[in-house]
């Protein structure tokens, strides 16, 4: 197995290893994102807009969850001067960006698998007529807002910036994900009309372009 | 700034004012009222011109921002925070411009059209940089995470473009203009450019003197001067503890 897969391997082992032992973040961001969806349910009356609610419902879920979970992620790097240690070894900045967010991914991916199903439930959103275009958009606009997520949380983690500020950064710039998403789900489910190929274009040009030049500018950000 | 300089300064501003008022002239008295919505539709010779001001005060932030990761010189990051504030504020005239028009055409202050929904989103990335640059302590540091921040705000906006574009439209899809409207419309085009680039240089030259000034005399100050207040405090608490 070549070097670099191996040192990214190794650093995804260590941050899941650690949230498996210590289960500080997924517990709360998956309580937060629950809490989030049960308020927004409450507030909108259930069946919103005929169940489509529950797209925008659960994108305000996980954006309040990721944020929160990237915040976490970057903090446990924070304590004990980890991140100074880590980036003395011979590991190429490019490499901690894609394990840091391979580990959020990984951890929003499990939060979402609690939330989505719950925002299903509640909003009676009935997703049989195209269940994995759902998960497609969906899982398209996760790693479009992880990708953003990580970068922000590195420069935010690396400065005496409040936390309400990583929310501030992110929330503009992940707009056209959920835009996107949204419609794109309306189109299918409520005006029957099959998934057009500009909303994915956008998603799908929206995680290259910031999976790429996050990965560019971790680099720059990334401060002991 | 020396006697010619302010001169030409001042003269600019003149010059400035007078295109204004004769772009208005024309505006008012030249360009035929549009059949449809009478005298309102007249705001469009100012909206159209600020709007497109605004993208090149961002392009201006974002190739500003390249510039300075590539080089590391403060005069960018300062050119590209001026840049970000008057985009700032072309693009509230934008959306003020724009809410006018919808309150006319539409009876509505605000709906969410793609246009109107781009500018708003346009407007809150670029307001969110200038936060980010008041937050962040450190000269150095905050023009990092400027930079950085510019660049991916400007790399989003073709993406809410695209993205917006999802959203039901009621804007017109194309103006078809009477020659005397083209003429009005490129007429104005001069005045708000100038006052663009007039206001990115006098924030240019003001962010210059608020940060060169204070890093050079931090600079030259000799060491002893700069750690005195640190070694006063060390020598009496000292002092303090060997009396108690």
């Amino acid at each position: 197995m070549p070097l670099v897969a191996q040192q990214f391997l190794l650093l995804v082992g260590k941050d899941l290893k650690i949230e498996a032992r210590s289960r500080q973040t997924i517990g709360l961001v998956t309580v937060l994102g629950l809490l989030i969806v049960v308020v927004l349910g409450l507030g909108l009356g259930g069946g919103a807009a005929g169940g489509f609610g529950a797209t925008v419902v659960l994108w305000v879920a996980y954006l309040f969850s990721g944020v929160l979970c990237f915040e976490k992620t970057m903090a446990v790097e924070r304590s004990e001067s980890a991140l100074a240690a880590l980036m003395l070894t011979p590991i190429s900045h490019g490499t901690l960006f894609l394990a840091k967010l391979t580990s959020n991914l990984a951890l929003m991916a499990a939060v979402a698998l609690v939330i989505t199903p719950a925002g299903v439930l509640f909003f009676s959103f009935d997703l049989s007529a195209a269940p994995f275009t759902f998960a497609a958009v969906m899982s398209l606009g996760i790693i479009g807002f992880a990708a953003i997520g990580t970068l922000f949380a590195a420069v935010v983690s690396s400065t005496r910036l409040q936390g309400g500020l990583l929310a501030m950064m992110i929330f503009p710039v992940a707009l056209p994900l959920v835009i996107a998403s949204t419609q794109l789900l309306i189109h299918q489910f409520r005006d029957q009309l099959p998934v057009g190929g500009m909303g994915l274009g956008v998603l799908v040009a929206f995680d290259a372009i910031f999976l790429t030049a996050s990965w560019l500018m971790f680099e720059l950000v990334l401060e002991p | 700034m020396s006697g010619i300089q302010s001169k030409f300064v001042r003269s600019f501003w003149i010059v400035l004012a007078l295109l204004f008022a004769a772009d208005l002239v024309l505006i008012i008295r030249y360009a035929p009222d549009e059949r449809s919505m009478g005298v309102i539709q007249k705001i469009f010779y100012l909206h159209l011109p600020v709007a497109i001001n605004t993208f090149l005060a961002c392009l201006t932030t974002f190739v500003a921002s390249i510039a300075y990761l590539w080089q590391r010189k403060g005069w960018w990051d300062d050119l590209a925070a001026a840049a970000a504030r008057v985009a700032v504020q072309l693009c509230a005239v934008v959306l003020a411009t724009g809410m006018i028009w919808g309150r006319a055409a539409w009876g509505v202050w605000w709906t969410w059209s793609p246009r109107l929904t781009f500018s708003l989103i346009l407007f809150l990335l670029y307001v969110v940089y200038l936060v980010i640059r008041s937050s962040v302590e450190g000269r150095e540091r905050r023009a990092v995470i400027g930079s950085v921040y510019a660049i991916i705000a400007f790399l989003d906006v073709p993406l809410v473009w695209l993205s917006a574009r999802l959203l039901p439209d009621i804007h017109p899809g194309s103006v078809q203009l009477e020659p005397a409207m083209k003429l009005t419309l490129a007429a104005s085009f001069v005045p708000v450019t100038l006052l663009a680039v007039g206001l990115i240089f006098t924030r240019f030259v003001l962010n210059r003197t608020d940060s060169v000034p204070r890093n050079s005399a931090q600079a030259n100050a000799p060491r002893d001067v700069r750690t005195m207040p640190l070694i006063a405090g060390v020598k009496a608490i000292r002092y303090t503890d060997g009396a108690l």
